[in-house]
């Protein structure tokens, strides 16, 4: 009897063993990882892991209501370069018209999409890695990115820094908290974290690879701009004539503008472009990308205004860029954008920063100070352009203006010119190309500033009673 | 000393062994009708003495002369005790017991016998799954098991089938249930990515299962954990049984048609269609010329009228072949079997063919020690063409293109490309169907390893290892000349899936008698279980394809497009799980089981999770009170509550993580994913039910009814939070949703003689579905065309109310909201409404009705639904009153459509390219989707034993059957076939088939 029960007391601890041995394991055999993702922890190990990360976040500016499209045509719908053809796909109807309502989807998409990217930037910035000079670039990189996005985000949904830099401007997210309910900053505090970040990014980064990357002097082209619409003039022409004199970057010519624009890739040769977003044969935005809403074998919705193109001489190598529609097009007459060619393998870049910016910048900053500087920095774009034409001599009110427009030539469907009239504080003069009802918009109309998206409001408590005025 | 010891022991052992005698008895078990009883088992109680009877239910067995009573037992009689005394010849009649208390019943990791059931569980025999014309064997327990709906949308064979255990239980996470066979957890469902509908299911031959368990409530499937909330469904497939070797051959064939068709819904022919479109371009403005123009540019002139319809459709063909061996000693049994099954779909390029094998084998070691072994294995080769809005879809394209377009030119070759049939227009569904190649090959081994040891009488470890191994081979190819793949010169892609699921259980079972009597016994179940389920990913495809239909594979394209490889994978731990029931001399049960489940699914906050249930069983017939009375053979009350988890969510989806699909420059790029939850964990049901079985008149009326309440909480849901974060929501157990019903199962036998049964058989579910709680801070979430809304049914749709038709001028009209008190012309004026209905049927269920009369069996199985609405999700484009002008329409927009001298048909003025929207969801496009339909009819005789025996025969029956021959509808202008699967929302997928078949059965 007692052997029996010997036995049963060895088969019981045989069969506790089996059994713990498989629930010793248990915590492995419970911890699994997805094949086709790292938690952050795995993924931020080294410098090279710095650098994919990098990409995904030059990754993320490709976003159709980002870089992708809505950025750059909005600079320009909203503002009198481009008008919608009656003949269209319904995309940016309500900027046309300036109907734009509290849930647009494009303003929505625009936030929702800068924020994402941002959220990208900081990871990379608090990883914690450095030390090395490649790390100090790609941080840097992050940091001018960073700067690049708050910047295009407080333009679109505040008041400009020249009519009120104590209104506000928009949340300010430096680091990952998924609890975060922000509210805005003010825009001082916005500029003033962008021109902290693009300092610190001119001195971080050492290497100048390609257009497509952020370099030390693209963030310092950036901070020129950021200056000129922060009214810092005097930072703004230091900034740009750094960029001028030490970058080694030059500028197009009448030679070289229609290869520039028919180009696809991203440049090695510092010509021109400081920064541009890259869409390639892979990471593109395919029938949404800006090419189609601007070439007739795309969507092809939005013309320029019949006086901007009237406006080009006929010497202006500038001018080659846009055609006259002509039969069978359904657009007959109408003024066609030809600057973005590419819509099949890689496609054409969003370019952001361009030594004729830096130019136009160096220009502008100088116009009271320094008008002969001036004078000689906007003639040198000319010249390049049109080298036939006679060189500017004006001064005061007239140079200003001179600039101005030479500058909405220059960044015609590049989305630059509606951020000039609101930096400005004038209102948008648009032609007959644009609906009657809607060709005057002052500067004090309320849609010159995007909605804080309802997806944003209905989930942030702090945020809810800081819509923008007339979208409550 | 220690000699001496050692001698006494070996004296004591002989002697022992002289005292106990052994003596001879003999018998013959037989059942009612005094058929003998092959395999009967006769042990001598409470010993493991015992031997089985022969083929003429003979059986010989030594017994101790001490020994009193003999148990003498079958599979589907009644066991019984008898009493041996001083005879050495005994007899026994066992009875039958198809509606008796005894009877054994699979239930979570063991068996039970019915008393001591505390829990819902419906059973389905062998007869109610052979030989029936469906692909898989869930299509063949619709209308079987009360408070289970089932439906499949496609008439693909081969097609996924969906279920629902006591309603929808989950928003976000899986709602089918757990399905378990010979005590496996497998993966089930559709697994293919390429092919439009298919069915991991489908590899399992329903001949090869001996029957079906369906767990509905906490005390039925607890011990599942936390993947046990939707409902577990236990299939063990067919073991062999001792005795003389036994073949079976069993073959049928047959064809289907279409199940359901409403004539209102029958393409036009070119003259309907030419006269309708010529109307709708007069009420547009267009001018005589123009109007002429356009009709002749629809090819109005070209002197066709091609039945689409008719040349897409076909008569299916429909084989099914299996044989099986089944027999053993006492010490090895064994089953073997093989089948082939295949059936044609009513459209050109779908059919299905499926292999089969499967062997069980067991052996006994010695009384103590016994290992088995079940395999079944399943290949099967399914094409299947495109669904829904595709092109290439032969259904779509049956309804959508013109009659006035000939599928071929008068050479006999087919019409494609310009001028009918164009790049970029409709494409010629013949040409695709015969030209294209879309193949799924789904192989299949589902296996158990086991062993049992019994450690001491009464305790037992059984220990249990299984794999389920699936992998999914998907061809698609797309000719260079025309459709699909003309504008990259033709495409082909391959997709590889395999799912491998190993699950290891081990377990002590302890079963003892309290008491001297035996009657008042416990069971004690612990156990541990460890499972993991890997999902393995690859696809590679090209494009630029040589100018030869005969070359499909990815190979033969000169420009590789896709070459990835991924995977996914899922573990669960039970540690421990436990079950505990006491039975009080059958008449008082309490159950309580227990289970502790980790999952690599929860988030690293709530990896553990606790399941537990309690239930009770009242046995009144037990009662001494009831010995008595002659009315009732059984009535028992039943209860149990208890909690239950949903594990069915994303593998990873509590992880906060990178992942690398943000590439630039063609160089890989990272990025944050999602923004993960550690605190992520199950979905949990708390369900009460009480329920109460009953039979009584000797076994003529039997049935039992159920009421359940369960309520779902920790719903999954996405939570909104502000972009400024980065991501847009995350995933949180926020929500909550309730299902109430009942169950009633009746059986009656109004008449049973020796040679006339009568058997009718009932069941009826009702079920109310709602939301109670959604996402913090919404009212309400729109999803589609449905809306989840705290107190609404979670299919409920959100639609705007059709209010007819103007009379004046055959504008649509809608309500413009609930109160029906103002219509209006204008579309987007009408507000949607959550008050219209839902597609969850409130009610379902089936009845049979079966005769037999000497050999001759006639059997009857209706399926009913009702209470609910379907969507014609393609409506608008052929009864949108001149939407998509250049496709056909249906007979209805015809016959229906207002005109100055019909303002009153139903249907708006037509016309062409009309801006009425009247093609919009609406109202307009829900039906009623309350049904009847014959499942099943069959005819059958069974040949006379006296008969066959003279050559060779053991049995030799034929039948005749009709699935789906007959259906009844409640809306009359109801487009398409009742059953399109949970949602209810037709797709145009393949039709539903009504079968004709003949079959023969051989015993021999």
């Amino acid at each position: 009897m007692k052997k029996l029960q010997t036995r049963i007391l060895l088969r019981a601890i045989v069969a506790c063993v089996v059994l713990a041995t498989f629930t010793g394991c248990k915590k492995e055999f419970l911890d699994l990882t997805p094949f086709t993702a790292l938690p952050p922890s795995e993924a931020f190990k080294t410098e090279a892991d710095l650098r994919v990360a990098m990409n995904g976040l030059y990754g993320g500016l490709r976003a159709t209501d980002l870089f992708g499209r809505t950025v750059p045509v909005l600079g320009d719908i909203m503002a009198d370069n481009v008008y919608q053809h009656s003949i269209n796909s319904n995309r940016y109807t309500q900027f046309n018209l300036y109907t734009v309502a509290v849930n647009d989807g494009n303003a929505a998409g625009m936030w929702t999409a800068a924020y994402a990217a941002i959220l990208r930037a900081n990871n990379i910035l608090d990883a914690p890695l450095t030390g090395t000079p490649g790390i100090a670039q790609i941080k840097g990189e992050a940091k001018a990115v960073r700067a690049l996005l708050y910047f295009t985000l407080v333009r679109f949904f505040a008041r400009p820094f020249t009519d009120n830099p104590t209104a506000l401007g928009v949340p300010l997210i430096l680091t990952y908290d998924l609890s975060l309910r922000a509210g805005r900053s003010t825009v001082d505090q916005v500029y003033t974290q962008i021109l902290k970040d693009l300092g610190e990014a001119y001195t971080d980064m050492t290497v100048v690879t390609n257009s497509s990357q952020m370099s030390k002097w693209a963030a310092r082209a950036l901070e020129a701009k950021v200056r000129l619409n922060r009214n810092d003039l005097a930072g703004a022409l230091t900034a740009a004539n750094d960029v001028i004199n030490n970058s080694g970057f030059t500028t197009l010519i009448a030679a070289n503008n229609a290869s520039y624009w028919s180009a696809a890739t991203f440049r090695t040769d510092r010509l021109e472009t400081l920064f541009e977003v890259s869409m390639d044969v892979v990471g593109n935005q395919g029938f949404d990308a800006l090419t189609n809403i601007y070439n007739q074998l795309g969507y092809g919705d939005l013309l320029v205004s019949d006086p901007l193109y009237a406006s080009f001489t006929t010497t202006d190598v500038r001018r080659n860029l846009y055609f006259i529609a002509v039969a069978p097009s359904p657009r007959v007459g109408g003024i066609i954008v030809d600057k973005y060619k590419n819509l099949s393998a890689e496609r054409d870049e969003t370019k952001i920063m361009r030594m004729s910016d830096v130019y136009l910048i160096a220009a502008e900053a100088a116009s009271t100070s320094n008008p002969n500087a001036a004078l000689a920095s906007l003639n040198f774009i000319l010249m390049r352009r049109d080298p036939s034409a006679p060189a500017y001599t004006s001064t005061g009110a007239q140079l200003m203006a001179d600039i101005m427009n030479e500058r909405r030539k220059e960044f015609l469907a590049e989305g630059d010119r509606f951020h000039d009239l609101n930096r400005m504080k004038v209102a948008v003069e648009r032609s007959t190309n644009f609906p009657a009802a809607v060709r005057t918009i002052d500067f004090n109309n309320f849609r010159r500033l995007l909605p804080i998206p309802e997806t944003e409001i209905n989930v942030n408590p702090t945020i809810k009673t800081q819509q923008n005025p007339g979208y409550q | 000393m220690r000699k001496l010891t050692v001698m006494l022991l070996v004296c004591l052992i002989t002697i022992g062994q002289a005292w106990a005698q052994m003596r001879t008895v003999t018998g013959k078990v037989t059942d009612e009708k005094g058929d003998p009883i092959v395999g009967a088992s006769v042990t001598v109680k409470g010993t493991n003495v015992g031997t089985t009877t022969d083929d003429a239910g003979v059986f010989k067995l030594d017994v101790p002369a001490n020994a009193r009573t003999l148990t003498i037992s079958s599979v589907n009689f009644r066991g019984q005790d008898l009493a041996i005394g001083s005879r050495s010849s005994l007899d026994a009649v066992l009875a039958s017991q198809s509606s008796n208390l005894d009877e054994v019943v699979v239930t979570a990791y063991g068996t039970q016998k019915k008393p001591e059931i505390t829990g819902a569980i419906s059973k389905v025999n062998s007869e109610t799954l052979e030989n029936r014309p469906f692909t898989s064997v869930d299509k063949t327990l619709q209308g079987q098991v009360a408070g289970v709906q089932i439906s499949s949308g496609s008439g693909q064979p081969g097609s996924a089938t969906d279920i629902r255990v006591r309603g929808f239980t989950s928003i976000t996470a899986g709602n089918s249930p757990l399905w378990v066979v010979d005590g496996v957890p497998i993966l089930s469902g559709d697994a293919s990515r390429q092919t439009t509908t298919g069915n991991l299911l489908s590899t399992l031959n329903p001949n090869d299962i001996e029957n079906i368990s369906v767990l509905k409530d906490a005390s039925a499937t607890s011990l599942y954990g936390a993947r046990a909330a939707n409902g577990v469904i236990l299939v063990t497939t067919k073991s062999g049984k001792a005795g003389k070797t036994k073949f079976s051959f069993d073959t049928e064939v047959g064809y289907s048609d279409i199940a359901y068709q409403n004539d209102l819904y029958k393409p036009l022919n070119t003259a309907q269609f030419v006269e309708l479109t010529r109307e709708g371009l007069v009420n547009a403005g267009f001018t005589q010329a123009n109007t002429d123009a356009t009709l002749n540019a629809l090819g109005a002139n070209a002197g066709q009228d091609f039945d689409w319809l008719g040349a897409t459709t076909r008569r299916g063909q429909q084989q099914n072949y299996n044989i099986g061996v089944n027999g053993g000693t006492e010490k090895t049994t064994f089953n073997l079997s093989g089948g082939y099954f295949k059936q044609e779909g009513l459209s050109i390029a779908s059919q299905f063919e499926r292999f089969s094998a499967a062997l069980a084998l067991k052996h006994k070691v010695n009384n103590k020690l016994s290992f088995n072994l079940t395999t079944n294995v399943g290949i099967i080769d399914q094409e299947s063409p495109l669904a829904g809005g595709a092109f290439g879809n032969p259904v779509l394209a049956s309804y959508f293109l013109l009659p006035t377009r000939n599928a071929y030119r008068p050479d006999g070759s087919y019409n494609i490309g310009a001028p009918d049939f164009p790049n970029g227009a409709l494409y010629n569904a013949m040409y695709i169907g015969n030209t294209d190649r879309r193949f799924l090959k789904q192989n299949s081994i589902r296996t158990t390893i086991g062993g049992e040891y019994n450690i001491i009488e009464g305790l037992k470890f059984t220990s249990r290892y299984g794999i389920d191994y699936n992998v999914l081979e998907e061809d698609q190819y797309n000719n260079p000349f025309y459709g699909d793949g003309q504008n990259v010169n033709g495409r082909s892609f391959f997709a590889y899936t395999r799912y491998t699921n190993w699950v290891w259980t081990n377990m002590l079972d302890y079963r003892r008698a309290l008491n001297k009597a035996g009657d008042i016994t416990i069971d004690l179940k612990v156990g541990y279980e460890a499972n993991k389920s890997t999902g393995i990913f690859g696809n590679v495809g090209s494009q630029n394809f040589p100018p030869n239909t005969g070359l499909t594979l990815p190979i033969a394209g000169a420009t590789p497009v896709t070459a990835t490889r991924s995977g996914s994978d899922f573990s669960f731990v039970a540690a421990p799980f436990s079950l505990l029931n006491f039975n009080f001399k059958d008449r008082y049960v309490i159950s309580g089981s227990f289970r502790r489940d980790g999952s690599s699914r929860f988030g690293i906050n709530n990896l553990w999770g606790n399941f537990w249930s309690v239930g009770g069983s009242w046995n009144v017939d037990r009662e001494s009170f009831m010995d008595n009375q002659k009315i009732f053979d059984q009535l028992k009350v039943r209860g149990s509550y208890g909690l239950t988890g949903n594990a069915s969510i994303g593998n990873y989806d509590w992880r906060l993580l990178y992942s690398y699909d943000a590439p630039y420059n063609q160089n890989p790029g990272s990025r944050p994913s999602q923004a993960g939850n550690p605190n992520l964990t199950w979905e949990t049901n708390y369900q009460l039910n009480v329920g109460l079985d009953f039979a009584l008149l000797k076994n003529r009326i039997s049935g039992s009814f159920d009421w359940y309440n369960r309520r779902t909480k920790d719903i999954l849901l996405n939570v909104p939070t502000p972009p400024t974060v980065g991501f847009t929501s995350f995933i949180d157990n926020v929500g909550e949703m309730e299902n109430k019903g009942i169950e009633l199962l009746i059986n009656i036998v109004p008449v049973q003689t020796r040679d006339f049964k009568w058997d009718l058989s009932f069941n009826y579910a009702r079920n109310e579905n709602k939301i109670l709680k959604i996402a913090p801070g919404q009212t309400q979430t729109i999803n589609g065309i449905n809306i989840w809304k705290p107190g609404y049914d979670y299919q409920t749709f959100f639609v705007r109310q059709w209010a007819g038709v103007d009379p004046a001028n055959g504008d649509p009209l809608w309500y413009v909201d609930d109160t029906k008190t103002s219509k209006t012309n204008n579309f987007n004026l009408a507000q949607r409404s959550t008050e219209f209905g839902t597609s969850t049927p409130k009610f379902f269920g089936g009845f049979t009705n079966n005769l037999s009369f000497k050999g001759i069996t006639f059997g009857a199985q209706f399926v009913y639904s009702g209470g609910n609405y379907i969507r014609d999700a393609w409506g608008g484009f052929y009864n949108g009153s001149g939407q998509n002008p250049t496709f056909n329409k249906v007979y209805r927009q015809f016959a229906e459509r207002w005109t100055p001298t019909n303002t009153t048909g139903g249907m708006p003025r037509y016309v062409y390219n009309n801006g009425r929207l009247a093609q919009n969801f609406s109202t307009f496009y829900l039906a009623k989707a309350d049904y009847v339909r014959l499942r099943d009819l069959t005819l059958g005789y069974s040949l006379p034993k006296a008969l066959i025996s003279k050559i060779g025969l053991t049995s030799l029956n034929i039948y005749g059957r009709g699935t789906n021959i007959w259906t009844w509808v409640a809306d009359n202008k109801l487009p398409w076939d009742p059953e399109q699967g949970v949602d209810a929302q037709s797709n145009l997928d393949i039709f539903i088939p009504k079968t004709f078949t003949v079959g023969l059965n051989l015993g021999f």
